[in-house]
């Protein structure tokens, strides 16, 4: 007879959805043995009470994990790559230095904050 | 203005070559791999290609920014006002565009080589440009490891990506080393403490370096460069198009503000 083993159980993270259209949002995660038990299980925790339209239910070890720091936030001046674009005050300041000219006063409330648009 | 750093006239002259050599570098593959921008094999590709291209002309500037702060030029003017002939990159970027593997197998010897050049910089005494390169090599830990992920995926498509892959590695062979072409006041750099090693030293780091991937996907490494002593002088009639390209804009108007 073969021995009784512990079942192995493994995170599944659970995605939601509160009604049609919505984006899916993480919910929280559940154990389980296996995909089957995982759905069973999200279900009760976060659809039993019909908050949820869609549940997604993912594997943790499936997911691809990227958190380096090196890719994601270098150090670098990456100002130009939002949408407002360059930062151009001290460019300006300095074209305004050359031409001996003060900043008007017309252009002032236009300019932007070093985060753009 | 410019910032003395109390540098001798003679290491303060090697150490401009150096700058110049290093932005011209980035700012011409930077240049030429934006030419990627709408036409690259996936859109998610062409979005990731563009981004590492601005990537190089941001490292590029701030290149250009550290020589203005020595020679009290505009970065720009450095940049744009010069003519083809007194760009000082090394022939490896001088080529054009060409195909998607090409590209590739060019980011690749670039990246690998530029890191190894990074590394040998990384302490050095130039305080301001070992701040700058501690920032640039986090960077690049990306564009590295997006270059051996694509050099590998081409490897191993058989036929037709190895096929173009290991074609533009022989077209590139003879001038892939020329990132390590000797600049004129290196072994004043080399005294000082600026530059770590000297660059051939550098240069069979690199290629020893590349010896495990490359002899995993069996594709050919490249020798020494074909003629070091052109390796950053001798521009071909593609990069006279590119600079025709970037310098378009500005030479419209060359005085106006932008």
């Amino acid at each position: 007879m073969p021995t009784r083993r512990k079942p192995h159980l493994e995170p599944y993270e659970v995605f939601r959805q509160e009604k049609d259209g919505d984006p899916m949002r993480h919910g929280g995660s559940v154990m389980a043995p296996d995909p089957e038990l995982a759905l069973h299980y999200a279900r009760e925790l976060y659809g039993r009470r019909q908050e949820s339209t869609r549940l997604w239910i993912v594997r943790r070890a499936d997911i691809g994990v990227l958190d380096d720091p090196d890719w994601l936030q270098p150090p670098l001046d990456r100002s130009f790559k939002k949408p407002g674009g360059y930062v151009m005050r001290e460019k300006l300041d300095q074209a305004r230095a050359r031409s001996g000219q003060a900043k008007r006063v017309a252009g002032a409330g236009r300019s932007k904050g070093p985060e753009g648009g | 203005m410019t910032l003395d750093h109390g540098l001798d006239p003679q290491v303060r002259e090697g150490l401009e070559g150096l700058l110049l050599a290093m932005a011209d570098d980035e700012f011409v593959i930077g240049y030429w791999d934006s030419e990627w921008t709408g036409i690259a094999p996936l859109l998610e590709e062409d979005v990731a290609m563009s981004s590492i291209a601005q990537d190089e002309i941001g490292h590029a500037r701030a290149f250009y920014s550290l020589l203005g702060e020595l020679n009290g030029r505009d970065p720009d003017a450095i940049a744009y006002d010069r003519p083809p002939d007194a760009f000082r990159h090394c022939r490896l970027v001088d080529h054009p565009r060409t195909d998607w593997a090409f590209t590739i197998a060019r980011r690749y010897l670039y990246e690998t080589a530029d890191a190894v050049r990074l590394a040998a910089l990384a302490d050095s005494t130039f305080v301001p440009l070992a701040g700058l390169v501690a920032k640039i090599r986090r960077e690049e830990t990306y564009h590295l490891a997006h270059a051996e992920g694509w050099l590998r995926r081409l490897a191993e498509a058989r036929p037709e990506g190895r096929t173009r892959l290991v074609a533009a590695l022989r077209v590139l062979a003879p001038d892939a080393a020329t990132v390590f072409t000797p600049l004129a006041g290196e072994p004043d750099l080399v005294a000082a403490g600026i530059l770590e090693r000297p660059s051939a030293a550098l240069a069979d780091e690199w290629r020893l370096g590349l010896q495990p991937l490359f002899d995993e996907l069996r594709l050919p490494i490249p020798g020494p460069a074909a003629d070091p002593s052109t390796g950053r002088t001798a521009h071909g009639d593609g990069f006279r198009w590119l600079w025709g390209e970037f310098t378009a804009v500005r030479n419209l108007d060359p005085v106006a503000t932008w």
